[in-house]
């Protein structure tokens, strides 16, 4: 039975993550007094997209084909090893720890960033060099949260992690977990091409950065790409409040379906929470000038070291 | 009486004010606006003031609730509104540009000097479950982010709002340490330091009459 509610965390990776990014693109219209798009409005695209063929430049390689693939098949990956609906471990969470689930995500962005050269399309190349920039700086940054976990759980388990929190609440507000949830969730929002990095979903060439290196992609393959960037971010929203700020209302045995599929409304509930922050900061704050994310990314670096830095207290 | 300790509510809303303060001491070292400058510095006093009020609900005490009243009031509101009005209207200042580093390394500085403050009172050297310990080595920080303020910044004012902060640093370990401290004497520091804020605004509006920027490099050359 495990292996069914495998199946089932993937799948609603899959299915809901256009669902997340649609709910949070119309709670944004509504808030500027628009009627904006229907939550539904990524199916629609990726049905669209999914339907029409791809017109892909005769000077691209093979490594322009498989990208998309690659990307999607990591993204799956990720969705199997970290806690999305149940709170035991499924049989493939032994793949990876945190940190392993870092480096697929990545092996993706190392995959997209091939893509977007390997055209030679000048917007490709520029937005392959921006993400490579904004990731080098991320990633001390993002092994910092980690350590910050480890603090409390004594080990990068993100299964660990979450009883740890459960076990005791009052760990939530040790200044070691805060800090260091603070830390995540704005590398969640560089990560994923939120406001204060860049206009989520705007193909501006000047600021693109996620946007342009999958300038060239068109039809399906496009389709997979927009479907793996909704999923990484409904990936890193379910790591934030699965593991971070709200570890109960997980399926605590994972025996059968029904454990699973009760789940599923409470993380969607939990997850319309974490959007409701990223809409108040999508709609309140500007974007940032391309050579201020270094201190953007500078501050979540310091706000994590100052979490490891404090996490003394846990032997409290 | 019940003590404060870091796993009962009190204590746990002591640490999570800790906490936010540190990070406003943080934006406000890294703030290059005043009026965002002056702004943390505001809100780093209402949070001081909520972790007084929660102590004084903790052990009863009026006289804590005073002094939570006072801190809003006066550091919460006031002196910010006060340094606000001085700096932006009657100064016509927007950006500190008298700063001696870089904002980048002054942030690593503090980041450092919160390591130094941890190590020095380790949290786990203080009896456990006596205080909230992890606010001790906070207010630590806190004090030596104010002087770090200090330093950087050769603007009067601004160096002013470093040594409030740190005094926010000083109150919040005095109330997290001995809640139960004469009322007269916090009281007392109070009162001297909004005399000390008054004295200096007057002194500071006086002069720069006459001077256009009040950096202490300039001050310094009125030496006889």
């Amino acid at each position: 039975m495990p292996d069914a509610v495998q199946v089932l965390q993937s799948l609603v990776v899959v299915v809901f993550a256009p669902l997340y990014v649609g709910a949070i693109a119309r709670a944004e219209s509504m808030v500027a007094s628009k009627r904006g798009p229907s939550v539904f409005q990524p199916y629609r695209d990726l049905a669209k997209l999914l339907r029409k063929g791809a017109a892909i430049s005769d000077q691209a390689s093979w490594i322009f084909r498989g990208a998309p693939f690659v990307v999607f098949a990591c993204y799956l990956t990720v969705s199997a090893i970290v806690p999305i609906i149940t709170s035991v471990p499924l049989p493939l969470a032994f793949l990876a720890d945190l940190l392993g689930g870092a480096f697929v995500l990545t092996l993706a962005s190392f995959a997209i960033t091939l893509a977007g050269m390997d055209t030679a399309s000048p917007y490709g190349d520029l937005g392959a060099s921006r993400a490579t920039w904004i990731g080098s700086l991320v990633e001390p940054a993002l092994i910092l949260v980690f350590f910050t976990v480890g603090v409390l759980s004594a080990s990068d388990n993100p299964y660990l992690m979450n009883h740890a929190v459960r076990a005791s609440p009052y760990a939530i507000v040790l200044p070691a977990h805060l800090l260091g949830s603070l830390a995540f969730f704005m590398l969640i929002l560089v990560e994923n091409g939120r406001i204060p990095i860049e206009s989520p979903g705007g193909s501006n060439e000047i600021a693109s950065i996620e946007e342009g290196r999958v300038h060239e992609y068109s039809g399906r393959y496009y389709a997979l790409m927009r479907w793996g960037s909704w999923m990484k971010f409904f990936l890193m929203s379910s790591i934030f409040v699965n593991v971070f700020i709200i570890p109960w209302g997980l399926d605590g045995s994972a025996h059968n379906m029904l454990g699973g599929l009760i789940a599923v409304p409470v993380l969607l509930g939990k997850l319309g929470i974490c959007g409701l922050v990223v809409v108040v900061i999508d709609t309140s704050f500007a974007k940032l000038r391309f050579f201020r994310i270094a201190e953007f990314v500078g501050a979540a670096f310091l706000v994590a070291l100052l979490g490891v830095v404090t996490s003394y207290v846990v032997s409290v | 009486m019940e003590s404060l300790s870091t796993s009962s509510v009190s204590g746990t809303l002591v640490t999570l004010s800790a906490v936010l303060m540190l990070l406003a001491a943080f934006a406000c070292l890294g703030s290059k606006l005043f009026n965002r400058y002056v702004a943390y510095y505001g809100f780093q006093s209402v949070v001081l003031s909520f972790a007084a009020a929660v102590i004084a609900e903790h052990y009863g005490s009026g006289e804590l609730w005073a002094l939570a009243a006072l801190t809003l009031l006066i550091k919460g509101i006031g002196i910010p509104l006060s340094t606000r009005h001085l700096l932006l209207q009657r100064l016509d200042l927007r950006r500190d540009v008298a700063v001696s580093t870089g904002l980048s390394t002054s942030l690593i500085i503090g980041a450092l000097l919160t390591a130094f403050a941890f190590l020095v009172i380790g949290p786990q050297d203080l009896p456990a479950g006596a205080v909230a310990s992890s606010a001790v080595p906070l207010s630590t920080a806190l004090v030596l982010l104010g002087g770090l303020a200090m330093v950087v910044r050769r603007h009067t004012v601004a160096q002013l709002i470093g040594w409030l902060i740190t005094e926010n640093g000083v109150f919040l370990g005095a109330i997290t340490l001995a809640a139960t401290f004469p009322f007269i004497v916090e009281a007392g520091i109070f009162l001297d330091l909004v005399a000390a804020v008054l004295m200096m605004v007057a002194y500071v509006s006086g002069i720069t009459r006459s001077l256009a920027e009040a950096t202490a490099s300039e001050l310094r050359e009125l030496r006889g």
